[in-house]
């Protein structure tokens, strides 16, 4: 394995990490779990789009890339980080999206009701999105890294829940689901840089 | 824009949107992050509208210019431009649009009004609900398996096309007492359906109807009066076997088994026996085989394979004097008929009748047999297998060509032979 920053090399490592077979079966087996929820997050936004009618879906829509409290894109600079750093940002991105992703599919309920499989895949993806934020936490601590960085509460990121008409609920459903898909496969890419073999 | 149904008046219901819970959101803001950029806002937000009717609607755009005026400005509904001829600038900061004889909202979710800034960027939006109030679900009909459930299916009035999201809600209450109850699971067989578990009442009369509603109104349907016992079904009958008789070219056996849920009520059960040939889609129906649970159906072609399924219906449950319900078909069951070397008849039936043992061609079948019993039967042990053995010589000897086969053997009329022959089947 190469000396890049964060490999399992890394002589700065805790030396209290678990075994090295164990982590790496771990690494791997928690992005390819990455991979697959990455293919399921685009499924979702193509299901997601078609039903809020156009111009959502269409080629060249740019609706406002409004502010989701709790959560931001990836920001430009993320893959420079160190392997811990990302990961911890990974985690923390996917344990908040999971509320995000319930209120959204709460409210296409009320727009889509019978769109059940749209409210299924959204079901799914916070489930799944939880799923990936506590495997991506055990490989932390597998790592000896800190698992948890600074975790805005739900109640508290509600500052002001402003009642939001029904186009600006579409665009920021869309909004969430770019963002789930976004954290993914950058979990997907972070991981990828620990698995053995896996192209830098 | 096309033109849309005609409605009495136009009418705008405007609903409050409900709050988004949670979910921390800015208000609508630049497309551009982080620069000082344009807001807007639509005005009516999500207006509730008539097919046919009118909207005026307005972008009203906010923030600091440059390029924060009307002009310029531009709408689209549902991805497409609208015509400027519909738009005007009612001042400075407000771009006014003008939609006559709307049509239904494509999707349920809304049609997507926006207002774009010059460079295309999206300022605003609304979403316009464009349809029509429901009109009355009507036939609605029940059935209960076994009396333990009620499922009832309706039609929605208008062929359900309201280009809203309607609703639909079935409703029960026992008729001379009792609460509205509500059912719960729905789209159980078929889109406009619902299911009853459990918890339901015989020999006492139910009230049951649908209600539909949507964002322009609601609608009742009338009132289904019945009693459980009366619209009760049951499963296919189990155990279907179809077997050849011997090697009668032109006849095949069916057996069943009654339904075993209802198998201790099932006193008066008709059963359906429905049978075709392998490569045909034509069924041929044997009616009202009555209480029994075997049938021979002759007339049949020889070498062919035939497909047989039988169905019940448990009428009479309890004394209820309603026709009863028929259950699905048993899955097909095949079998073939000996091969012969003559072409075969037509097709025929089992077809018992009701005590009629001497009309059309058995009766003609029937003296030919005694005809023959005069001449050939020289003891008193008559029996069923010498009948048999008669019909197969009658095949060989070529004297069957001109007779009109369009019935064999049925049970009451095998009953009635094996009174006088006794059976050996």
């Amino acid at each position: 394995m190469s000396r890049r920053e964060g490999s399992l090399e890394d002589p700065q490592t805790d030396s209290s990490i678990s075994s090295l077979p164990h982590l790496e079966a771990k690494i791997h087996q928690t992005h390819s779990l990455a991979r697959l929820l990455t293919k399921y997050a685009e499924q979702l936004l193509q299901e997601y789009v078609q039903h809020q009618g156009d111009p959502f879906g269409l080629p060249g829509f740019s609706p406002p890339r409004l502010p989701v409290a709790g959560l931001s894109a990836p920001a430009p600079g993320h893959a420079g980080l160190p392997a811990p750093e990302r990961l911890r940002l990974d985690a923390a991105a996917l344990a908040a999206l999971p509320p995000l992703l319930d209120v959204v599919r709460r409210r296409q309920a009320e727009l889509n009701p019978r769109a059940p499989r749209l409210l299924r895949r959204l079901e799914d993806a916070a489930r799944q999105a939880r799923a990936l934020g506590a495997a991506v936490e055990a490989v932390l601590a597998a790592l000896g890294a800190e698992t948890r960085g600074p975790r805005p509460e739900p109640a508290a990121a509600a500052a002001a829940a402003a009642a939001a008409g029904v186009f600006l609920a579409k665009v920021l459903g869309l909004r969430v689901c770019g963002l789930y898909r976004d954290w993914v496969s950058r979990t997907e890419a972070d991981l990828g840089q620990l698995v053995p073999g896996c192209p830098a | 824009m096309p033109a849309g149904r005609r409605a009495p008046a136009a009418q705008s219901a405007r609903r409050p949107p409900p709050p988004l819970p949670l979910l921390l959101l800015c208000v609508l803001g630049a497309p551009r992050a982080g620069s000082g950029a344009d807001t807007a806002v639509i005005s009516p937000q999500d207006p509730t509208l008539l097919i046919g009717s009118s909207l005026q609607a307005t972008c009203s755009v906010h923030g600091d210019p440059p390029g924060a005026t009307a002009e310029g400005l531009y709408w689209t509904l549902n991805g497409r431009r609208l015509p400027r001829e519909l738009s005007r600038v009612l001042n400075a900061s407000t771009l006014a649009l003008a939609l006559a004889n709307l049509n239904g909202s494509r999707q349920q979710s809304g049609d997507n009004l926006v207002c774009h800034a010059r460079d295309g960027s999206i300022l605003a939006g609304s979403c316009l609900y464009v349809g029509l109030p429901p009109e009355k679900p009507f036939n609605i009909s029940c059935w209960s398996k076994n009396m333990k459930d009620l499922t009832c299916r309706w039609t929605p009035g208008a062929q359900g096309e309201t280009f809203l999201h309607t609703n639909y809600s079935l409703k029960y209450k026992l008729r001379w007492y009792g609460q509205d109850n509500t059912c719960e699971e729905y789209h159980t067989v078929g889109p406009h359906s619902c299911h009853i578990p459990k918890d339901l009442a015989l020999f006492t009369p139910y009230e049951i109807w649908v209600e539909a509603t949507n964002r322009l109104g609601s609608a009742r349907s009338d009132v289904l009066t019945l009693d459980i016992l009366d619209v009760v079904t049951t499963d296919p009958p189990p155990d279907v076997h179809v077997s050849r008789v011997g090697g009668l070219e032109d006849q095949l056996s069916v057996r069943w088994v009654s339904p075993p849920a209802l198998k201790d009520f099932l006193f008066q059960a008709k059963y359906q026996i429905r049978y075709r040939v392998e490569d045909s889609v034509d069924w041929k129906v044997v009616d009202d085989v009555s209480n029994q649970t075997s049938c021979r159906l002759a007339g049949l072609k020889p070498g062919t394979v035939y497909f047989v399924q039988v169905r019940c219906n448990p009428f009479g449950i309890y004394g209820s004097k309603k026709a009863g319900i028929w259950s699905e078909w048993s899955h097909p069951t095949a079998a073939s008929t000996p091969r012969s070397e003559r072409p075969g008849p037509g097709g025929g039936a089992c077809e018992p009748r009701g005590g009629e043992p001497s009309s059309g061609p058995v009766r003609r079948e029937l003296k030919q047999f005694l005809g023959w019993l005069k001449k050939h039967a020289y003891c008193s042990n008559l029996s069923f297998r010498l009948y048999d053995q008669w019909r197969a010589w009658m095949q060989k000897s070529h004297k069957t060509r001109n007779q009109h086969r369009t019935s064999g053997s049925c049970p009451r009329a095998d009953a009635a032979r094996r009174e006088v022959l006794p059976d050996k089947l």
